[in-house]
């Protein structure tokens, strides 16, 4: 098991170093960050002092050294549009997307495993019908059209919860969270409802068809023969069996929504690092673009490595296999 | 005389498929006494599980009991309220499957597995249901149980598996254990260790069992009374040594000449030609007569279940017997 935790620690350093490359390169062959920073009627003087502030004058590879020299040593450097640290500029905005994207996936997760059990298990009932209906709703209808009705209804016409921004937020951690103030988490609300309806949708479908194929086994049939009763052969049995699959799904979700949460975020006016990337991509803001990437690659082999721990105890026959 | 466990009286169970009604298990009848060890053969697709399962009450849908009376000691189970029946099921009668890769849950050690078939009866503490479990993993042969309750299924050769399976079946001490090819995805030589295993472990708790199986010698090595199944109906029983002596229905008689120990050497096995007809649509004519060798005119209408006392025959023209 540690030998396995060691053998993923490393491959995620490699993974890192590459994509720090991939990204360095790709952000700064793009565009010229000199146009934007410096306004065309400066001196020359401004114009090398600027150049020479920022390291722009030195070959790629040198910035490179420099830049993953600094990485290390945690400065990320200072946006361009900003002037402040990038370091501090996305800690500041990633709470705000961190506990968007948690509310919601977990929300869809909770909701969805249940109900997609249910339907899965009572397939011809007609609340599994509405179960599912509700499901395909969620896949086929866009995210932005969804968070328009939304706003229009519960907002605007209904007036029941607010239409954009976080709202107040109380800190812990020295972090600050909307979700310890009531009235924050009314502005959660409609934000994390908006982006959890697509992952609500795919977790009803994916513990529906998973619990339908369990029931069918004779490990269903077994435990029934030996007077299990349908509860505990749902939660006890079929649960765990149909669990992986999910695990996978809610990984992968977890990561793809931290990233890019930014229809939502833009829609709510959410002040969360999707709407500071999209700005940032506009303004030619370097440091900010390639912190952002960083990140965001950190966070999804964070994810990838806390899955593939938790398979390890969610199936034993892995566990025996790697120690 | 022993006193009577388990009465089954004209079992019908029917599949109501796409292509029309699948007639699995037709007006089977048999008695069978505490204790008793009585086996169900028949070829593949006859019945047998379906049999089984009526019992229990856990036939899958489509699957439906259409007729029929299955009472234990006199408590008729047919029509019985589910969390009644789900008393009855692990703790009166249990069942062992097939194969054991697919009965155990993979992902839950056999302790865990073993404590939820407790759990459904009865509430015990952690440690006496532990004491318990290891207790009956010891008597099906699994050494050194108590320290391989955390095993997981897959830590177990198949053999071990399907013992892990006979324990979880015998764990609330049932009255009856309906076995289900239980050795059948074995290797030949533990397949006899298991049979004989189990034969012991029913005279020492006391247990009756439904023997299924294919083959005709297996059974007859542990069964004292025999049901010959053959597409879906009960074509010939009795006593087990009579009828390996004197099989009356010409499909036993296949059957028995198409047991290994009757082959003449250098000739290939005996095995009865054609196949078993379809379930859904059997005519009115008796279910062998495409493979029978003495069928005449007689065998067009269906043959009733003759009975000379303790033995039963379906069929026109018995090889030997006085039926009435
Ligand atoms: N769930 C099911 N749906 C439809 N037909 C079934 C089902 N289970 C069993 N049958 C049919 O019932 C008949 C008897 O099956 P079974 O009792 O399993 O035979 P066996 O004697 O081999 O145990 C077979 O024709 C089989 O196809
Ligand atoms: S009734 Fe006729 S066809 Fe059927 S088994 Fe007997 S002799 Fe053969
Ligand atoms: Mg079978």
């Amino acid at each position: 098991m540690l030998g396995f935790v060691i053998q993923r620690v490393v491959q995620a350093v490699v993974v890192m170093l590459i994509i720090s490359i991939l990204v360095f390169v790709g952000v700064y062959a793009v565009g010229n960050p000199i146009d934007v920073l410096i306004s065309p009627d400066a001196t020359q003087l401004i114009r090398e002092q600027t150049i020479k502030a920022y390291g722009l004058d030195q070959p790629l590879w040198k910035q490179y050294l420099d830049f993953l020299m600094r990485l290390l040593q945690g400065d990320f450097g200072r946006s361009f549009v900003y002037n402040m640290p990038v370091i501090d500029l996305i800690f500041s905005r990633l709470p705000a997307t961190i506990e968007l994207t948690l509310t919601a996936v977990l929300g869809a997760t909770v909701l969805g495993v249940p109900l997609g059990i249910y339907a899965g298990y009572r397939p011809d009932r007609f609340l599994s019908k509405m179960i599912m209906g509700l499901s395909i709703f969620g896949f086929s209808v866009p995210t932005f059209w969804i968070g328009l009705v939304l706003i229009f209804t519960f907002a605007v016409t209904l007036g029941w919860f607010p239409a954009g921004n976080r709202g107040p937020t109380a800190s812990l951690w020295g972090i600050e969270w909307s979700f310890l103030t009531g009235e924050g988490l009314a502005y959660l609300f409609l934000p994390a409802l908006n982006l959890s309806l697509f992952k609500f949708a795919m977790m009803v479908r994916l513990a529906r068809a998973g619990t339908r194929e369990t029931m069918l086994t004779d490990i269903v049939k077994f435990a029934r023969a030996s007077g299990e009763s349908e509860f505990t052969i749902l939660h006890r049995h079929v649960l765990r069996l149909i669990s992986i699959p999910i695990v996978t799904v809610f990984g992968l979700e977890l990561g793809s929504t931290l990233a890019f949460a930014v229809v939502t975020e833009t829609i709510f006016s959410w002040p969360g690092v999707g709407k500071l990337i999209i700005d940032s991509i506009a303004t030619l803001d370097r440091p900010v673009m390639v912190a952002y990437l960083m990140l965001v690659a950190f966070l999804f082999i964070m994810i990838n490595l806390t899955v593939d721990i938790v398979y390890v105890f969610l199936d034993p026959r892995l566990r025996h296999r790697r120690s | 005389m022993k006193k009577i466990l388990l009465e089954v009286e004209g079992l019908s169970t029917h599949f109501m498929t796409r292509n029309g009604v699948l007639k699995a298990v037709n007006d089977v009848s048999f008695t069978l006494h505490e204790g008793e060890i009585i086996g169900l053969v028949g070829e593949s697709g006859s019945g047998k599980s379906v049999t089984g399962f009526s019992i229990l009450g856990l036939v899958d849908a489509p699957g439906q009991i259409v007729a029929g009376s299955v009472r234990l000691q006199g408590r008729e189970l047919i029509g019985m309220a589910e969390p009644e029946l789900r008393t009855v099921r692990g703790r009166e009668i249990s069942m062992v499957f097939q194969d054991p890769s697919t009965t155990l849950n993979p992902v839950l050690s056999i302790g865990t597995q073993m404590r939820l078939a407790l759990a459904a009866h009865e509430t015990v503490s952690r440690q006496a249901a532990d004491t318990r479990c290891a207790d009956v993993l010891n008597k099906v042969g699994i050494p050194d149980a108590a320290r391989r309750l955390d095993y997981f299924p897959h830590q177990f050769s198949g053999g071990m598996r399907q013992r892990v399976a006979i324990a979880i079946a015998l764990l609330n001490h049932p009255k009856l254990i309906i076995c289900d090819e239980p050795t059948t995805a074995l290797d030949v030589s533990i397949q006899a260790q298991i049979l004989l295993q189990m034969k012991t472990l029913a005279q020492d708790f006391g247990t009756a069992m439904i023997w299924i199986s294919h083959d005709l010698s297996t059974v007859s090595s542990v069964a004292s009374q025999l049901l010959v199944m053959y597409a879906g109906r009960i074509i010939e029983s009795g006593p087990a040594r009579d009828l390996l002596r004197i099989p009356n229905h010409p499909y036993t008689h296949g059957l028995l000449g198409s047991l290994p120990e009757h082959a003449r050497p250098g000739q290939p096995l005996e095995q009865i030609p054609g196949q078993m007809p379809s379930l859904i649509d059997l005519g009115s004519e008796c279910a062998f007569l495409s493979r029978c060798t003495k069928s005449d005119s007689l065998c067009h209408t269906s043959p009733t279940l003759r009975s000379d006392g303790s033995r039963r025959v379906r069929c026109h023209h018995p090889i030997a017997g006085d039926w009435h």
